[in-house]
């Protein structure tokens, strides 16, 4: 045996011993998810029917969304408060753009870029507010988040004076929610190909990589000479970005740009990214953490609303999946360790 | 000579500068504005405003002292608002349940809702304590899940409806009456403040919740029991939040379940956070955390009467709470360079 042969041999012999470990504690999570399907459908067999299943995919494509958004800047160790207000803000200032734009007489295509032009210019303004305000004053990002949660919150109730924005073009709509691609709705479409584009990123590219550094260990990356801060201010920006195509996409399922749209959204993004093992500590995580809580959050509450649990016992039920979800995270961490 | 020169000056530079920092700028920003909106509209300090300042920031500086004490040993309570309501729907519905049982014993009807209510608190409290402390779970994150749960329950006794059947003695002879010409939410303020400040400055526990938030490696070192004080950080924080949703309840003389909530979790944030209370642990004074409640309602109050849009309200304290805490950060900055 050659020292290459043995060093491969070495390591086959160590993987197994560490794998079951690992493999049973990050089973936990879709075996949990399995169960509570299998669960609710004891209760009410329509839980597993086709309907309810597309209707399920559908609504966690949207909390997918704002967990990945929520997901990248947790992996650096903040998180954005501000993302529900931010949610709401977009969702007007689209409608307002659209409808403004109809008004002046513009044909369709101005109309729509217009809408997606104002929706994003004020996401990654708020995402540009939030990262210059955490990544060069230093501010602690719950301060920073809060602070812009209150003024996104002031900015869309002003320019909405309080009432949903009507005047949203129903190709708008035809676009972002009712449009399917080979009959897959078209809100699933939009968030698993970001899912698909934010994976490769973070795992790939340097920039995904740097953030992952910075969340692990900001002192060695500034050794090794990375630019903490601009890719700080650039996740801050990519999340808001992340948000706003959300509330761009919810805008046309409502058909209207809705003041409260991202009501408790902030907190509901993070706790989806936190239950699916994306730690606040920063570093671990990815898009899958953020699906998966996603689709946990989702299936509950689904499943809760089929089987007629009261609402307020379901946040109730919400508050300690929360907490357990994070408590299973940390033992699973000690188990490695 | 040289010694003596190069130990005088530093103190001198410092001095000044960290007295402006640290306690000088807050009281000077509420003179300034208390001024000038006494300048531009008499109804500022009309009677009826000033005391409608005074109760409502009693309300906020006593969630903010305990959130306060959360942060400065390094945690969160996010809870805060939930609680509030719990507590104003619990005691509520004692005092209700009470009353069905034992009419006209009003001492003991009163004892039962208030010790139902601080009760109440102080069982989410424990839980936030024990998950925090025990299970090692991020403050944050407990605190987000009992407030979900917190406010579920509140909502589950009264489905959204207000609590009545309170004594009348408890919301006429206590909660909207006056002694000494201040409202009673002001004197019991003014106690826990006192109460507060003491246990601060003068109490071991105070003391080892300022070390457990500078440094949890020293404190360990040097014997302090640090999950017996982290449970207590979260009991006193809650507990405090329970009393103010009790006085919130005899003011307006229902229990409700809308009471508090998120607003109020924010707020005491805010206030705790630009009243100095570093969110790093560790640093952080209760006095000036219930000056920061003061203007923060003094602000929003002055807003009123300048007739700002109320929906763009909301900017001015976000813009106020980043530019305080941005002000700190540089000054700490500058201070670490020389």
């Amino acid at each position: 045996m050659s020292d290459l042969e043995l060093s491969v041999a070495a390591k086959d012999t160590d993987r197994p011993k560490l794998a079951p470990g690992r493999w049973i504690w990050s089973a936990v999570l879709p075996v949990a998810l399995v169960l509570l399907l299998l669960g609710f459908a004891a209760v009410d067999r329509g839980v597993l029917s086709p309907a309810n299943l597309l209707n399920i995919a559908q609504q966690t494509s949207y909390l997918a969304l704002f967990a990945m958004a929520q997901t990248v800047v947790i992996l650096t160790r903040g998180f954005d408060l501000a993302l529900g207000p931010t949610v709401s803000m977009v969702s007007v200032g689209t409608a307002l753009a659209m409808a403004g734009a109809t008004a002046s007489g513009h044909d369709i295509g101005v109309v729509l870029l217009a809408g997606l032009g104002a929706g994003f210019a004020l996401g990654i303004a708020c995402g540009l507010f939030n990262g210059v305000v955490i990544a060069l004053l230093g501010v602690n990002p719950f301060v920073a988040t809060l602070g812009s949660y209150n003024i996104a919150i002031g900015i869309a109730t002003t320019l909405s004076s309080g009432r949903p924005v009507q005047g949203v073009p129903a190709s708008f709509s035809q676009i972002f929610y009712s449009g399917s691609v080979f009959g897959v709705p078209a809100a699933i479409v939009i968030t698993v190909a970001v899912g698909v584009v934010l994976h490769l990123m973070l795992s790939r590219t340097v920039f995904g990589r740097s953030i992952y550094l910075i969340g692990t260990n900001p002192r060695a990356a500034a050794v090794a000479g990375l630019p903490a801060r601009r890719i700080l201010v650039a996740t801050y920006v990519l999340c808001s970005g992340l948000a706003a195509l959300g509330a761009i996409m919810m805008t046309a399922r409502t058909g209207s740009g809705e003041p409260n749209l991202g009501g408790a959204l902030s907190l509901q993004a993070i706790a989806g990214a936190v239950v699916g093992g994306t730690s606040l500590a920063g570093g671990r995580g990815g898009v899958g953490t953020a699906v998966l809580g996603a689709l946990f959050i989702t299936i509950l509450s689904n499943g809760m609303n089929l089987t007629r649990i009261d609402g307020y016992v379901q946040m109730i039920v919400l508050g300690a999946i929360v907490i357990i979800g994070v408590l299973l995270d940390r033992l699973r961490l000690e188990q490695r360790q | 000579m040289n010694t003596a020169l190069a130990t005088a000056s530093p103190q001198s530079a410092i001095g000044p500068r960290s007295i402006a920092g640290r306690i000088g700028l807050l009281p000077a920003l509420l003179v300034l504005l208390v001024a000038s909106m006494s300048a531009v509209d008499p109804q500022f300090y009309g009677i009826n405003n000033v005391l409608n300042i005074l109760r409502n920031a009693s309300l906020l500086a006593i969630v903010a002292c305990g959130q306060a004490l959360v942060i400065i040993a390094g945690g969160f309570d996010l809870s805060v608002g939930a609680v509030v309501a719990l507590a104003s729907v619990v005691t509520a519905k004692t005092m209700a349940a009470t009353a069905a049982a034992f009419p006209g014993n009003t001492p003991l009807i009163i004892a039962g809702g208030v010790a139902a209510g601080l009760g109440c608190g102080a069982v989410v409290g424990l839980l936030n304590g024990f998950c925090v402390a025990k299970l090692k779970v991020s403050g944050f994150v407990v605190t987000l899940g009992t407030m979900s749960a917190t406010a579920g329950v509140g909502l589950m006794i009264t489905n959204g409806i207000p609590v009545y059947g309170m004594p009348e003695i408890f919301v006429k002879g206590f909660g909207r009456a006056q002694a000494l010409g201040l409202p009673t939410a002001v004197h019991v303020a003014l106690v826990v403040i006192a109460l507060m400040v003491f246990v601060q400055r003068r109490t071991l526990f105070g003391r080892y919740v300022y070390a457990i938030g500078g440094n949890v490696d020293a404190a360990v070192v040097s014997g302090v029991s640090i999950q017996r004080h982290i449970v207590g950080t979260y009991v006193v924080s809650s507990v405090l939040a329970a009393l103010t949703g009790i006085l919130l309840t005899a003011q307006v003389g229902s229990g409700q379940a809308s009471f508090g909530g998120d607003r109020m979790m924010l707020q005491s944030i805010a206030a705790a956070v630009i009243g100095g209370v570093s969110l790093r642990g560790g640093v952080g004074r209760i006095e000036i955390v219930a000056i920061s409640a003061l203007f923060l309602t003094i602000l929003g109050n002055a807003l009123n009467l300048l007739h700002v849009d109320s929906r763009l309200q909301p900017v001015f304290l976000g813009v106020i709470m980043v530019a305080a805490v941005a002000l700190d950060e540089l000054s700490r900055r500058s201070k670490a360079r020389v």
